[in-house]
C-alpha cells in the first residue's frame, strides 16, 4: 500500500512536472514564422518600417522572392516542415503588381493551399496572405504583429505535414 | 565550399543594436562558413577597398554580406565582386539594418534574428550559380504608329538625332485631328499654322531623309521583341505617285464623280480623286476607288489626262502593298475618338439637324471646312443662339466615369470663336463640372465668362435633358425643370479609345486599361511606356490629354528610344530569368497561360516550352505554376529557396 502510494506519488509528480513544463513552454513560446516578401512592394514596405525605426517582434524570418507569384505552395510546406509555426505571404496591392498579375496568382494559390492545409489539420490562420505596398511601413508592422500574436495564441505547430 | 561572411557595422547603425560577436558565435560554426569578418562601414571608400582586397586574398567560393537592405547597396557590392574577379551573383546580402537592427528593441533578440537571416543566406548562397549578363544586337530604327502631333513630334525628335524612323498613318494625310481645327486652346492659335512648321520639317526638313512616311497604311503584324521587332505594314494604293506629284490639283476638277466628304462629316462633297482638305499634307491627291468610275468598269482617264506632268503620275494599276520593317522600338500614337453621342438618344444626335459633335463643329469653324468657316445652320441660316453641352458621356457611370479634361477648354474656345465670327450670338454652356487646371487655362474661362452673351448653367446630368425640334428651333428641356431654345447644339463628348486600338493592342500584345486606352507601365513614373518592353505610348491613345501633353509625351517616347536604343550598343539581358528543362516539360502550357509578358514560346513540333530571355522579367510565376517541375528561375531556384527556408529556421 505504502509502496503503491509512493509510485502513485511519483507518477503524479512526473505528470505535474510535465504539465508544468508544458505550461512554461507555452508561456515562453516564441513562434517561428517565415515571411515570403516580394521584392518590389512588401520587401520595400518592410524596409520602410525599418527606415522609420518602428519596433516589431523579431519572430519573422524574411525570405525575399522577386514576386509573390513565385511563392510555390511547396515553399510553405517546406517552412512548416522545417519548424515554422506560421507563414506570411506579402504581395503588392491588387493592380500594383510589378509583374502585372503575379499577386493574383499568389492569391489563388494561397486559397488552394488553405484547403489543403486544413485537411492536414493546420489552421488557416497559420498561413496568411496580405498586401503591403512599398510605402506602407505601418501596415507591414501591423500585419506582422497580428500574425505573431495569432500564432502565439495558437501555440506551436504540432500537426504533421 | 568556402563561404566568407562579412558583417558591416554601418557606422554604429547596426553595431548599436546587433552584437556581431554573438552573431559570429552562432554562425561561425555553420558548415561552409570559412571566416566571419566585421567592418565599420563597408560602403565607404575604405570599406570597398577592404572588401576588394579581402576577396582577392581569401578567394572565397561564396560571399554573404550582412549589412543594409540589398535595395541600398547590393549593386555596389556586386561591382566590387566583379572588380575582384568574382562572379557577382555568387553573393547574398542579408538585410540586418532595415529588417533587424532598426526594428528590434532587444540586442539579444536582434542578434538572434540576424543569425537566422545569415544562416539562411549561407545555405542559399552555396547553391548560387555564376550568371552572366547576355548581350544581343538591336536595331536602332523606330516605327511610329500614328501621324498626329504626338507621333510626329516623337518621329521628328528621333530623326533629328540621325536615326531612321518610319511613320505609319492610316489616313492619306498627316497631322492628326488638330490640323483639321481652325484655332486651338488656350490662346486661340491658328492650328494649321502652329503645326505646319513641324510638318514641313518632317516632309522637307534637314532630317526628312531619316523619316519614311507611310500614309494609307496600317500595322498588320508584329513579331519579336525589344531591339528586334519585325513589323508588317499594309499600304492601301493611293493611285497617285507620292514622289512625283507636285500637288497642283489640276486632276480634281475634271473628275465626274462626287461623293460625300468624310473630312467634313459629309456636309459637303468631294471628287473621287481629291485632296483630303485644303492644306492637307502630303499635298498629293488620292483616288477613292470605291467611287471612281474605273472600278465600275468604265475607262475614264479624265484625271490622268488633266495632269500637267503627263502620264505616269496617276497610276491606275497601283496595288495594295505589304512591306516589312525591322525596328528596335515602336511608338504607339494612334490617338482617340469621341464617345458616340448617339448612345445618349435623348440628346437627338444624328436625328435632329444642327445637333453637332465638337469635332463637327470644329470643321464648321474651319476655313478648310464645308462652309469655309462660315458659321451656318444646315438650312443656310445664321444661328442666333448656340447651346454647348459639356460632359456628354463623361463623369457618368453608365457611359464613361472619367473626366476627359479638355472639353471645357475647347468649349470656352468655341464661345470666343462664336463671338468673333458672329458677335451677339447667345451662347449657353450646360455643364456638370467645369475644369480649367494649368497656368493658362483659367484665362480662357475668364474670357468666356466675360462674353456678355454667354450664360453658364449647371445641369448636373445630361441624361435628364431632352432635345427636340420645335418649329425652326431646338428645344433643350430639362426633365428636372427648365428649358431653353437654341438654333444649334454642340455636344462635347468624352474622349474614348479609337476603334482600331483594340485590334492594334492585340497585334502588339500591349494591354489596355479598363477604359480601353493603352495601359501605361506606371501611371506617374512611366506613363509613356506600355507594359511591353520597347513599345512606347504617346498622346491620347494612353489617356485623354491636350496637344501640349501629347507633344510632351511624344518627346518622352523619343527620350526612351534615344537613351535605351543606342546605335552600336547591345541589349543587355538580365540573367535572373526563368528557364525550362526540356526533359521534364510535359507540354501542358500552363506556364504560357500565367506569363504576363508572353515570354514563353512553344515548340509545337517538340511539344516543349522554352523561355525567351529578352522578354522574361524574372518574376517566377511560371516556376511556381509548372506542375512538372520543368520550370526554374535563375538565382531564385527552388533549391536555393528551400535551402534559405531551412537555414532561417535552423
Amino acid at each position: 500500500m505504502k509502496e503503491d502510494n509512493g509510485s502513485a506519488n511519483e507518477a503524479l509528480g512526473e505528470a505535474l512536472n510535465e504539465a508544468l513544463n508544458e505550461a512554461l513552454n507555452e508561456a515562453l513560446f516564441e513562434p517561428k514564422i517565415v515571411g515570403f516578401l516580394c521584392n518590389w512592394c512588401s520587401y520595400a514596405g518592410a524596409d520602410k518600417a525599418g527606415g522609420a525605426q518602428k519596433s516589431y517582434p523579431p519572430n519573422v524570418n524574411v525570405v525575399k522572392v522577386m514576386c509573390s507569384g513565385r511563392v510555390d505552395p511547396q515553399f510553405v510546406l517546406k517552412a512548416y516542415d522545417g519548424g515554422a509555426d506560421g507563414v506570411l505571404i506579402l504581395a503588392c496591392h491588387p493592380g500594383d503588381c510589378h509583374y502585372k498579375e503575379g499577386n493574383y496568382r499568389a492569391l489563388a494559390r494561397h486559397r488552394m493551399l488553405l484547403r489543403m492545409l486544413e485537411q492536414h489539420g493546420i489552421e488557416a490562420a497559420r498561413c496568411r496572405f496580405d498586401y503591403v505596398s512599398a510605402g506602407e511601413g505601418d501596415r507591414f508592422v501591423k500585419i506582422l504583429t497580428e500574425m505573431v500574436d495569432t500564432v502565439r495564441a495558437l501555440g506551436p505547430l504540432k500537426a504533421l505535414v | 565550399m568556402r563561404t566568407g561572411v562579412y558583417f558591416c557595422n554601418c557606422g554604429s547603425n547596426i553595431s548599436d543594436r546587433v552584437d556581431s560577436e554573438q552573431v559570429r558565435q552562432k554562425v561561425g560554426n555553420v558548415s561552409d562558413v570559412a571566416y566571419f569578418k566585421t567592418f565599420g562601414l563597408m560602403c565607404s571608400e575604405e570599406g570597398k577597398e577592404f572588401l576588394h582586397n579581402d576577396i582577392t586574398e581569401e578567394k572565397p567560393d561564396r560571399i554573404v554580406i550582412a549589412a543594409c537592405s540589398p535595395r541600398d547597396h547590393e549593386s555596389t557590392f556586386m561591382r566590387i565582386l566583379s572588380g575582384a574577379g568574382m562572379n557577382p551573383y555568387l553573393m547574398q546580402m542579408v538585410n540586418i539594418r532595415e529588417q533587424v537592427a532598426w526594428v528590434t528593441d532587444d540586442l539579444q533578440k536582434a542578434s538572434e534574428k540576424a543569425s537566422h537571416f545569415i544562416k539562411g543566406a549561407v545555405k542559399r548562397v552555396g547553391l548560387h550559380k555564376p550568371l552572366e549578363k547576355k548581350a544581343i544586337d538591336m536595331s536602332p530604327d523606330v516605327l511610329v504608329i500614328g501621324a498626329g502631333p504626338a507621333g510626329l513630334k516623337a518621329a521628328l525628335t528621333i530623326a533629328e538625332s540621325g536615326r531612321k524612323v518610319a511613320i505609319v498613318e492610316k489616313r492619306a494625310v498627316v497631322g492628326g485631328e488638330p490640323v483639321l481645327y481652325e484655332e486651338v486652346f488656350p490662346n486661340l492659335e491658328c492650328a494649321p499654322c502652329m503645326l505646319e512648321p513641324m510638318l514641313n520639317e518632317i516632309l522637307h526638313g534637314e532630317h526628312a531623309e531619316n523619316i519614311e512616311i507611310l500614309t494609307k497604311s496600317e500595322v498588320i503584324d508584329v513579331a519579336g521583341f525589344y531591339g528586334n521587332f519585325i513589323v508588317k505594314v499594309k499600304t492601301e494604293p493611293r493611285f497617285v505617285d507620292l514622289h512625283q506629284c507636285i500637288g497642283c490639283g489640276e486632276c480634281i476638277a475634271p473628275c465626274p464623280v462626287s461623293v460625300r466628304n468624310e473630312f467634313n462629316n459629309g456636309r459637303d462633297d468631294r471628287k473621287a480623286i481629291s485632296l483630303s482638305f485644303a492644306g492637307g499634307l502630303p499635298n498629293v491627291p488620292f483616288i477613292d476607288m470605291n467611287a471612281c468610275l474605273r472600278a465600275k468598269g468604265e475607262d475614264c482617264r479624265l484625271c490622268d489626262q488633266a495632269c500637267p506632268l503627263g502620264e505616269g503620275i496617276i497610276k491606275f494599276d497601283d496595288e495594295e502593298l505589304v512591306s516589312e520593317r525591322n525596328v528596335g522600338a515602336i511608338v504607339v500614337a494612334v490617338g482617340s475618338a469621341l464617345y458616340d453621342s448617339a448612345l445618349i438618344p435623348n440628346l437627338g444626335y444624328g436625328k435632329i439637324p444642327d445637333v453637332y459633335t465638337a469635332f463637327e463643329f470644329e470643321r464648321l469653324l474651319s476655313s478648310t471646312g464645308p462652309t469655309s468657316g462660315q458659321l451656318q445652320m444646315s438650312d443656310g441660316r445664321v444661328p442666333e443662339s448656340i447651346a454647348i453641352l459639356h460632359c456628354v458621356g463623361s463623369l457618368d457611370k453608365n457611359h464613361n466615369e472619367y473626366c476627359s479634361g479638355i472639353c471645357c477648354q475647347y468649349a470656352f474656345k468655341f464661345n470666343l470663336m462664336i463671338e468673333h465670327k458672329l458677335p451677339g450670338t447667345f451662347v449657353t454652356h450646360l455643364y456638370k463640372e467645369l475644369v480649367y487646371p494649368g497656368k493658362e487655362e483659367y484665362f480662357l474661362y475668364k474670357r468666356a465668362k466675360e462674353n456678355p452673351h454667354a450664360t453658364f448653367v449647371r445641369t448636373v446630368n445630361v441624361n435628364t435633358l431632352e432635345i427636340n425640334r420645335k418649329s425652326d428651333k431646338i428645344e433643350i428641356k430639362n426633365t428636372a425643370g427648365g428649358s431653353l431654345m437654341a438654333d444649334m447644339v454642340v455636344l462635347c463628348p468624352a474622349i474614348v479609345p479609337s476603334k482600331s486600338s483594340g485590334k492594334l493592342g492585340e497585334i502588339l500584345d500591349a494591354t489596355r486599361d479598363r477604359f480601353g486606352f493603352f495601359e501605361e507601365l506606371h501611371g506617374r513614373l512611366d506613363s509613356a511606356k506600355s507594359k511591353v518592353r520597347g513599345i512606347y505610348l504617346a498622346g491620347t491613345c494612353q489617356s485623354p490629354m491636350n496637344i501640349q501633353q501629347a507633344i510632351t509625351q511624344g518627346m518622352a517616347t523619343a527620350g526612351y528610344v534615344l537613351s535605351g536604343l543606342v546605335e552600336g550598343r547591345k541589349l543587355e539581358i538580365e540573367p535572373i530569368t526563368a528557364f525550362a528543362d526540356e526533359d521534364k516539360c510535359s507540354g501542358c502550357r500552363v506556364c504560357m497561360s500565367v506569363c504576363p509578358y508572353k515570354a514563353i514560346e512553344f515548340n509545337t513540333e517538340k511539344q516543349k516550352a522554352s523561355v525567351n530571355e529578352v522578354l522574361c522579367q524574372g518574376c517566377g510565376t511560371c516556376v511556381a505554376a509548372c506542375p512538372a517541375g520543368a520550370m526554374n528561375s535563375n538565382h531564385f531556384t527552388n533549391d536555393a529557396i528551400f535551402a534559405e527556408i531551412e537555414g532561417v529556421l535552423a
